[in-house]
């Protein structure tokens, strides 16, 4: 288990320097610098000048580069350009509100769909199966915002029965907060839940045809005994991947559902930072999130070796 | 018909219930829509929509006295950009402003100036302001206001690295406290547009202890530095700046009666609609045009057509082709329907421009009629200009649904004359790059407006070498003189003349085609009273309170 987790914790460091990298020239090419939205109804180029070189953007590009990576590795992602807060003051502020979406999300989506992907597995080709089915199409097939927008007229405008922009944090007002990130969460969770029914419907409907649950019910076992105590640990290999891959895409993909709802998430943050030109919170923030995605990652490896002992010796 | 609106119960929102047309409620006051119709918009000085405006100071239910307490909350399209008047290159931030800091000089209803910080004014020579200040105002964190608080601020305006207002006090050339209660402004040329430019963001005085003790971190935390009727409490990024009450405010008239006021940006303008609609939010900062009539149509809503001061026009580069040719930037203008754009894409909210000065200034001449669209007259001057057969160029725009629907629109029209518009659609940084480096054919740009006129005109058309907001690059010396010769007059009447005169050059040198003057639509929760539109557009919260 150790090697495991060293081997891929190595692996790690080559997918960052080439995301840092892309990120840094990707941000640096477009055009419009931090100076010139910060300073643009000023007319006076001296100060812009000044500003410039006093922030270093007057060197050259792989300079640049090299002195942030300098001080990424002593564990300093530098200031924001725009409010002067160090980039992790602003994350650490930012990425409370959306791993609580995240996990919210994937609470609920879970909730949905590991009873509805056990029965539609085990009731296949009837009428739950095609009504399991459809869902998971709608699922995938609805854009988030128009999901937002449905929810927002039902629940918010129509019947008042939950805030629409109010966010609370849950850790200060359990249940304000969790009422408010409810329809956010929602929203964000049901194409989750969608995938996930659908991935654990297969894997469920192959590992039923294996030749152990076979015997398990020869020997006698109920149907539910047979899925709960054989195959639904085997089954849920697939769905720990794409949940793995899920929580990244959570973390970083929120922006929508987190302009929509007005959370005051990492989505927005690193979104504003571009329209600023604010470089050091753009890298700081893509490095951070890159750094949850592998770890993420890293921790479905762990989950893999556990529910299947054999992945750990391959 | 004001009253059954204001008095219904708050409850479920019944959809569908139109306010007769161009019929608005303020409070009590009942306020005209000029959507679409230049003729309705008043010409002079204007307060919102003329005659039927009373302007008392509270203008909803008189009968009742203010109430002190309770939370305001207010819906923002986009959050703030910095919380120090200094640094601030964006409108949002002058609503929180309005609250937290005083200006020298205040705006009222007509857009005349009145005594604030400052008590009066007056000008022993035109190059001299001498401004007696307040007396007894102190800032929040206890410092006290005077003359050598004023001169700290002025010489941080002008001297201050990162400070956006350098144009503004560009005209200042030295500060003296002559006594504690006496500033004097020593002008580099007379400047009378000086006055009204400190009602805004370059009038508000920080405090002095908060400067040397902030220093940078004053942008996130302005704790102490205004003299408002609202002090800073926090502000939380993209989720909330709060503001409470100052009970030490030295205007003891009327308010604040508000415990606090929670902006809270909510950048979709729908769900923006929607949350004041669920009671979530008490105010807007405005409605977009597509959400102008949903509003009007809840009676739940209270909504106020505030006059605006903003021009929106698109830039023309005149320095180089294709637009380097008179003919054919006239062409342009003739070639394009504000009209219809005005109908079509801005849904009437606003009024087809004729220049950059908009109807609610006392500058605006309703005389000069916006252009119509003719196009054997922009195929006439294309011919002149030496492109009978049309031409393409590309013209950048901000990437939002509704700007690229205004291009669209753009785009069809030229068309028809024979010009093909290639849509850039870039992002704001990307767009002030360009402009400041005229690397842009044509652009949109969507000004605010200033309280004076020469803040819709000199920086933007007089001759500017180097880097300026003069994106267009229009250098016209009879143009230049008129601009510098409204500087020197205080008369209404005589700079009016002179404005006139500049916006028939700037239609003959057509460095851009103006389009609309749009007007700001507010919607307010019916729990809201006092409020006073300005045509700033400004929320001014210091005698509002909740019923």
């Amino acid at each position: 288990m150790g090697r495991l987790i060293l081997r891929r914790l190595l692996a790690t460091v080559p997918v960052l320097v080439l995301v840092t990298l892309g990120v840094f020239l990707l941000i640096h090419l477009v055009p419009g610098d931090p100076v010139e939205a910060m300073l643009g109804e000023s007319q006076d180029a001296v100060a812009k000048e000044t500003l410039r070189r006093e922030l270093g953007f007057d060197q050259p590009l792989y300079v640049q580069y090299v002195t942030w990576m300098g001080h990424v590795i002593q564990g300093d992602l530098g200031r924001s350009v725009r409010t002067h807060q160090t980039v992790l003051d602003n994350v650490s502020h930012r990425i409370r509100p959306t791993l609580e979406l995240a996990v919210f999300a994937m609470f609920i989506s879970l909730c949905v769909a590991i009873p509805l992907g056990i029965l539609t597995a085990t009731h296949r080709n009837s009428a739950i199966d095609s009504f399991g089915t459809s869902f998971a199409l709608f699922g995938i097939c609805m854009p988030n915002f128009v999901i937002a927008l449905l929810l927002i007229f039902v629940f918010g405008v129509t019947l008042r029965w939950l805030p629409i922009s109010s966010f609370t944090d849950p850790f200060d007002d359990p249940v304000a907060g969790v009422r408010s990130l409810t329809l956010p969460a929602i929203t964000l969770g049901l194409a989750l839940s969608a995938v996930i029914t659908r991935t654990l419907r297969s894997s469920l409907l192959d590992t039923l045809s294996d030749d152990y649950v076979r015997t398990a019910r020869a020997k006698g076992l109920s149907d539910w005994a047979v899925v709960r105590g054989h195959a639904l640990k085997n089954a849920l290999i697939p769905v720990v991947t794409v949940l793995g891959l899920q929580l990244g895409t959570l973390i970083g993909g929120a922006v929508i559902t987190e302009y929509i709802f007005a959370l005051p998430g990492v989505g927005r943050l690193v979104v504003d930072a571009v329209f600023a030109r604010d470089y050091p919170l753009v890298q700081g923030v893509v490095l951070l999130i890159t750094v949850g995605f592998i770890a993420s990652n890293l921790l479905v490896d762990i989950v893999y070796g556990w529910l299947d002992p054999r992945i750990r010796y391959a | 018909m004001a009253a059954s609106e204001l008095d219904r119960a708050a409850g479920r929102v019944t959809r569908r219930q139109f306010l007769r047309t161009g019929v608005l409620v303020s409070g009590g006051v009942v306020l005209t829509v000029a959507c679409g119709q230049p003729a309705v918009v008043p010409a002079a000085p204007t307060a919102p929509a003329g005659a039927q405006a009373p302007t008392s100071a509270t203008p909803v239910a008189s009968s009742r006295a203010p109430k002190k307490g309770g939370t305001m909350r207010v819906g923002f399209g986009v959050d703030i950009t910095t919380l120090d008047p200094h640094l601030s290159g964006s409108k949002i931030d002058r609503q929180v402003y309005h609250n937290l800091y005083d200006p020298l000089l205040i705006l009222d209803e007509k857009l005349g100036i009145q005594p604030n910080l400052a008590e009066s004014w007056q000008t022993p020579d035109p190059k001299t302001l001498i401004l007696k200040l307040r007396s007894g105002v102190k800032f929040h964190d206890g410092t006290d206001f005077n003359a050598e608080a004023a001169r700290i601020n002025f010489d941080r305006m002008a001297n201050e690295p990162k400070s956006v207002r350098k144009g503004e006090v560009a005209n200042v050339a030295s500060t003296e406290a002559i006594d504690p209660l006496t500033l004097k402004i020593n002008l580099k040329q007379p400047d009378t547009s000086l006055l009204a430019t400190l009602t805004d963001r370059a009038g508000m005085m920080i405090s002095p202890t908060a400067i040397t003790k902030l220093g940078a971190d004053l942008g996130h935390d302005a704790t102490g530095a205004g003299t408002g009727p609202f002090q800073f409490a926090e502000w939380v990024p993209d989720d909330h700046v709060l503001l409470k009450r100052n009970d030490a405010y030295w205007n003891k008239e009327g308010g604040p009666y508000l415990d606090q006021i929670r902006y809270r940006p909510i950048p979709d303008d729908t769900v923006k609609l929607q949350s004041l609609q669920a009671g979530e939010i008490d105010a807007l900062d405005y409605l977009a045009p597509r959400t102008v009539s949903l509003a009007k149509a809840d009676s739940n809503l209270v909504v106020i057509d505030v006059p605006s001061l903003a021009a929106f026009w698109y830039v023309l580069n005149t320095t180089k082709p294709p637009f380097n040719n008179k003919a054919v930037r006239q062409a342009m203008a003739y070639a394009l329907d504000t009209e219809a754009l005005v109908k079509g894409v801005y849904l009437g909210v606003g009024v087809p421009a004729n220049g950059p000065i908009s109807p609610s200034s006392w500058a605006y001449d309703d005389a000069i009629k916006p252009i119509a669209r003719d196009l054997a007259k922009a195929k006439a001057l294309l011919a002149e200009g030496g492109q009978p057969n049309g031409f393409s160029f590309s013209f950048e725009i901000i990437n939002t649904p509704f700007g690229v629907q205004e291009a669209e629109v753009v785009k069809a029209q030229l068309a028809e004359a024979g010009i093909t518009a290639n849509v850039v659609p870039v992002d704001g940084a990307r767009q002030l790059a360009d402009g400041n480096s005229k690397a842009l054919e044509m652009t949109t740009y969507n000004w605010s407006g200033r309280p004076d006129p020469d803040g819709n005109t000199y920086q933007f058309f007089h001759t500017t070498p180097g880097v300026s907001l003069n994106w267009a690059g229009v250098s016209n010396p009879e143009l230049d003189k008129l601009l510098e010769q409204t500087r020197t007059v205080s008369d209404h009447i005589e700079r009016k003349k002179l404005y006139s005169q500049a916006i028939q050059i700037l239609r003959d040198e057509m460095p851009a085609l103006f389009v609309v003057h749009p007007i700001e639509p507010k919607a307010l929760s019916p729990k809201l009273q006092g409020y006073v539109p300005i045509p700033d557009g400004m929320l001014r919260f210091k005698d509002v309170w909740l019923k």
